[in-house]
């Protein structure tokens, strides 16, 4: 089918998030949607995908105008959307969730499971998943669930597939696979939308590449008459950040250590952990997200309690310490999910700067704050990073995500804590943030701190460590050099065992 | 704006409707019964029932505020009820047995109130943390075993059997709270006022107010910030119940001067509290005029019944709606984990 | 003293007294499968309790008055599905409100149509026939626990029966757990899930209204004021407590109801009628401990979170 976005405008209040955009998207072909975090290009798409009603300007299907009143008339035209997280039902089964409202009812609403399942065992079959149809969604891996989502598609028989970040919660083996198979779509033609940050995918695969900048669409082109550095400069709009200079550190003393620590929730195997991490430098650990990052920062942080082994900060034992007498220690923090755990959004900016600290001399007597010195500490914070917002005093839930990110990793460098836990620090954010970040974290560890990275983004862990663990299946690897390591050993490390994978599945995708 | 006036026009209407219907209902008149109504609550000779708003608003308010604190903290105490009668209970059983009376008296059942009532909540607050029973759930269950309890002292071991109503034998007179010279206002509302100015102060400018609203704005971020989450839901819960107790212990030293059996719960002061802070969107100084609000709709109420032969039921109902329009306009007032009312 | 509690009159009691908060602990877990988190089942059914006998008694049939009950319960949950679906309402508040209001509307209505207060009793009112089955009714015990039950017992038993399967393989049924489970995804597939939750909210007001005219058309036929007496909020802690899973809510449904029966009885003892009065909400509160603490243990175990 041939699907075209004429003029398409969406507002939020005051807000523009896709201003005057027009697209088109031919069959057989693989259309890269590129821009940072916050450009609008899954907004764009929602659009398309019938998510959002609420625009102005037109969609066009097989050159008649369309205008749908939800998913389900996008659906039933053909149009299928794989979303960045997720939109499964972890209590059900693998065939309750591909067939979830398109399901086959007799007269009375009663559904025929047999008639889907043989409809779905099919698929499953010519496309030589690995998926056992009746298994829960919960008990499956990431990638598993990705091949239902587009299991859902196939079973629409949708002709556009939009896929949004696919690849943010792959292996680099997975991420191959995909393709391989999304080549195999696009031979039979389907039409795909990729949306995506990451360029060095799309120069592998895509045959046009748009690019979004804060809501406008600044070039659509064939890949063959662009490049990669044109791709990049029109993302940014300007010049490239420069790469950040490090200083030549000699660690000598710890800062933090794990001895042997066994943590529970940490996948089927609990195999002990150890780790060091000295001061003046940063430790990178890298891994798929879902490998056990969260319950290993948690029992760091203390929000987890740990069977055995020991932890050590500045010496001193914190394994039986709550957060609190941790942070006194020596611990700041820095959340992966900055909306929930990181910040109060009701509150103000004020009110999100202070709250480890709040107990300081500076900031009160132990029974009253002193408003002033918070409202002083917390517009220092925000001139230095430079972050985005009306007044101190305003919520924090009306910043953007990078501004958001800013202040959290504000709050937290500016305790000058010992040890600093940066997990995911700039997931979600746009360039210029990421960019102002990754300095601060540079800087902290110039000053000899010691930074604890945990990202899954390989990029980010090359660029900013020192030396790197990988962590896969709850199990963390020996350290490695940076200088010594590559991205595609990298990926072979995080490679999980247990999954069956996404490979030899949708190696011969054909409709 | 033009959109928050019209809704706020339709939303009138519909309330007016409503209270029009109501009282066609019930063969009553319709002006006399507005007369009636703000005669009831503003006017009397001499302003009595005016006084009795007041007095009426001061219990509401401190049920208000109590529940305030707790909301503010994520605390879904919804056991205000309970703890108004174990305070009240308590307080009359300290007054009745207390060897001397005075001032020094006064404060002695005002504080025992305050104790118990204040026991009574943190027993829900230890069934929250060492055995996972969720607070909304917690609270809400001891509310009856209060009741009971209460109505077992009053009707048995406490009982004032000569006056052959389940209730306790009258206080004495040094310890019932002195009047406003001229009126028959007691000056158990500036206690209230004075705990109004204290929790303001609280919530706005101290360490425990600011903590206890982070905690309960997001307990993940309280938790991983550092808070003392545990420590904060047990001091936020005792002072909530603390201040039920106080009420209770106003409404029998200054409104009652003994303890019945049924007369904290049948006027609703604790629903009314909740719903009266929840409808503020737990802004703290917002409770005052909306205890006194609401306080202002039950006596208007009453003066109708006495008046025009309305039951004095519509209150509630009028309330409720008032609630009901005022919850979907503004946000709300809590992140919420459903599905247990954590 | 023990063979006095239990005798055949005993078994009987409990299935009777159980019927209303099964009904709405029922209804209470439809709305909980489907995402709306409602607390007003006490409203629901104290509304449902007065309107059965308002119906009952002026058409003097059982059956008319059933029908006024379920639309007094329906009512509610309109109000309900008005201010926190179709306006962002918090759905406590909402809650809380409704419940006023039906307190305040059944006291209200009762003082201003029957010019009664307290209680209203008469002679129009028809209650609902109870049914004997044949062979089942001569079995010692369970015979009377099955037997002689009003309509509506049979009917909520039946209830329980068909949710299974409506929830396991029926379209609307299985709409209704994606909704209390994953809101987004089941709209990412064209349903609204705003309907659903209305229908949710419309079936447990039905339900509700059902479980009031038991309370006032069946074994009495009478209303009096606040009838509903807290066993809305004991079906709320039901549900809250089994997520609404179908064999833990009628075990701890019928628990309620033995001991409220045995409380009953125990009263013909000489205890203090508080005490007794209390016994069912304690022993709802031992239960829900007990179910709670094990959640928490196991939660300390698996994942050793260490905070609430």
């Amino acid at each position: 089918m041939k699907a075209e976005l004429h003029e398409i405008s969406v507002n939020f209040g005051t807000f523009c998030a896709v201003d005057n955009v027009s697209l088109s998207f031919a069959p057989g072909e693989i259309h890269a949607l590129v821009g940072e975090n916050g450009a609008g290009k899954s907004t764009a798409m929602s659009v398309l995908f019938g998510l959002n009603t609420d625009y102005q300007g037109n969609i066009v299907i097989n050159d008649q105008h369309r205008r749908w009143k939800s998913p389900a008339d996008a659906i039933s035209a053909g149009v299928g959307m794989v979303h960045q997280h997720f939109m499964l039902q972890e209590t059900m089964s693998v065939l309750e969730n591909v067939i979830l409202c398109s399901e086959p009812v007799n007269k009375l609403g009663f559904v025929s499971f047999t008639t889907a399942a043989k409809s779905v065992q099919n698929l499953i079959d010519s496309y030589d998943l690995q998926i056992d149809q009746t298994q829960k969604v919960a008990e499956l891996s990431v990638g598993q669930r990705q091949a239902v989502e587009i299991l859902k598609l196939l079973y629409r028989k949708s002709d556009l597939l939009i896929l949004d970040e696919p690849t943010a919660v792959l292996t680099p083996n997975e991420k191959n696979e995909l393709f391989q198979s999304l080549s195999n779509f696009k031979a039979s033609g389907k039409s795909i939308i990729l949306i995506t940050h990451k360029i060095d995918e799309v120069m592998m695969i895509a045959d046009k590449v748009s690019v979004m900048r804060s809501g406008n669409l600044i070039s659509s082109k064939l890949l063959k008459n662009t490049s990669k550095d044109e791709i990049q400069q029109n993302i940014i709009g300007g010049a490239l950040p420069k790469p950040i200079k490090r200083k030549q550190m000699h660690p000598k003393n710890i800062g933090f250590e794990m001895q042997k620590v066994i943590i529970p929730g940490l996948a089927t195997r609990r195999k002990p952990i150890s780790l060091k991490v000295y001061l003046g430098e940063i430790v990178g650990i890298a891994g798929v997200s879902g490998n056990g990052q969260t319950p290993l920062v948690e029992a760091i942080v203390g929000l987890r309690n740990i069977l055995s082994g020991n932890m050590l900060l500045s010496n001193e034992t914190i394994s039986d310490k709550d957060v609190s007498a941790r942070r006194k220690i020596g611990l700041s923090y820095i959340p992966e999910d900055r909306q929930r755990v990181g910040l109060a959004l009701d509150a103000s900016v004020i009110e999100n700067s202070c709250v480890s600290q709040i107990r300081n001399k500076k900031f009160s007597n132990g029974y009253f704050f002193n408003l002033q010195h918070l409202r002083k500490f917390s517009e220092q914070l925000v001139s230095e990073y430079d972050i985005r917002v009306g007044t101190v005093k305003s919520k924090v839930r009306t910043m953007s995500g990078g501004n958001k990110q800013k202040l959290v990793v504000a709050r937290e460098l500016e305790q000058k804590k010992q040890l600093v836990i940066a997990e995911n620090p700039t997931w979600g954010v746009d360039i210029g943030a990421i960019n102002k970040i990754h300095q601060e974290l540079i800087k902290m560890r110039d000053m000899g701190h010691a930074i604890l990275l945990v990202s899954n983004e390989i990029e980010e862990i090359m660029g900013l460590s020192d030396r790197i663990h990988v962590m896969a299946n709850g199990q963390l690897s020996e350290s490695m050099n940076s200088a010594q390591v590559t991205a595609n050993k990298l990926g072979k490390l995080m490679l999980s065992h247990n999954e069956p994978t996404l490979s030899e599945k949708l190696e011969k995708m054909q409709p | 704006m033009t959109h928050r006036l019209y809704s706020l026009l339709a939303a009138s209407m519909l309330l007016l409707m409503t209270f029009a219907s109501l009282i066609w209902l019930a063969d009553a008149d319709f002006f006399k019964s507005i007369m009636a109504f703000f005669k009831g609550a503003f006017g009397g000779r001499k302003y009595a029932y005016l006084l009795v708003t007041i007095s009426r608003a001061a219990l509401i308010t401190g049920m208000a505020i109590a529940a305030l604190i707790a909301f503010r903290a994520g605390l879904f105490n919804i056991g205000g009820e309970g703890q108004l009668v174990i305070g009240g209970l308590a307080s009359a059983f300290v007054a009745i047995n207390l060897p001397f009376g005075g001032p020094a008296g006064i404060f002695l059942v005002l504080l025992a109130g305050m104790i118990a009532a204040g026991g009574w909540a943190i027993i829900a607050g230890i069934m929250k943390l060492w055995l996972g029973v969720p607070i909304l759930v917690g609270t809400l269950l001891l509310n009856y075993p209060a009741r009971y309890i209460a109505s077992y002292f009053v009707s048995h071991p406490l009982r004032d059997i000569s006056s052959g109503m389940p209730q306790t034998h009258l206080i004495e007179k040094s310890l019932w709270l002195p009047l406003i010279p001229g009126t028959r206002l007691d000056i158990g509302f500036i206690f209230i006022l004075l705990v109004f100015c204290l929790v303001l102060i609280y919530c706005y400018r101290t360490v425990g107010g600011y903590e206890a609203k982070m905690t309960g704005l997001s307990i993940d971020f309280a938790n991983a910030s550092g808070l003392k989450t545990k420590k904060i839901s047990l001091k936020t819960l005792a002072l909530s119940g603390a201040i039920a107790g106080l009420v209770g212990a106003i409404a029998v030293l200054g409104l009652h001067h003994r303890f019945t059996d049924g007369m904290l719960v049948q006027p609703l002061y604790a629903w009314t509290g909740i719903v009266a802070a929840l409808m503020v969107s737990l802004i703290p100084w917002a409770v005052l005029p909306a205890g006194f609000f609401f306080a202002a709709i039950h006596s208007g109420a009453s003066g109708m019944e006495r008046t025009a032969d309305v039951p004095k039921e519509i209150a509630i109902i009028i309330q409720g709606m008032i609630i009901l329009f005022v919850a979907s306009k503004v946000p709300a007032a809590f992140n919420q984990n459903i599905g247990d009312g954590k | 003293m023990l063979e006095s509690i239990f005798d055949p009159a005993f078994a009987d009691s409990v299935a009777r007294i159980s019927i209303p908060i099964l009904l709405a602990a029922l209804g209470g877990a439809i709305c909980h499968r489907a995402g709306v988190f409602n607390i007003a089942l006490e409203g629901f059914l104290l509304m449902g309790a007065f309107m059965a006998v308002f119906g009952s008694h002026f058409t003097s049939s059982a059956t008319w008055g059933t029908l006024f009950a379920m639309c007094g319960g329906i009512f509610m949950a309109l109000l309900f599905a008005e201010f926190h679906l179709r306006r962002p309402g918090d759905p406590i508040v909402v809650s809380i409100a409704i419940n006023l209001i039906s307190l305040g509307l059944s006291t209200y209505l009762l003082r201003a149509i029957f010019d009664v207060s307290g209680v209203f009793q008469s002679d129009q009112i028809q209650k609902i026939a109870l049914i004997d089955i044949p062979l089942i009714k001569n079995i010692p015990f369970l015979g009377s626990f099955f037997s002689g039950q009003s309509l509506l017992f049979y009917f909520s038993l039946a209830i329980v029966i068909f949710a299974h399967f409506f929830f396991k393989y029926h379209q609307l049924g299985i709409w209704l757990r994606a909704a209390g489970e994953n809101k987004q995804a089941l709209e990412a597939g064209g349903v609204s899930s705003k309907k659903i939750q209305f229908i949710a909210l419309i079936l447990c007001g039905a339900l509700c209204g059902l479980g009031g005219a038991q309370l006032s058309i069946s074994n009495v036929g009478l209303f009096v004021e606040n009838m509903s007496a807290g066993r809305g909020w004991i079906a709320v802690v039901i549900v809250l407590v089994t997520g609404g899973r179908a064999l833990p809510l009628l075990g701890l449904v019928f628990l309620f109801g033995t001991i409220d029966s045995a409380s009953l009885r125990v009263q013909g003892f000489g205890w203090p009628q508080q005490f007794t009065e209390m016994m069912p909400y304690l022993a709802s509160l031992l239960a829900l401990i007990f179910v709670c603490y094990r959640k928490l243990k196991f939660e300390k175990n698996t994942r050793g979170i260490r905070n609430v």
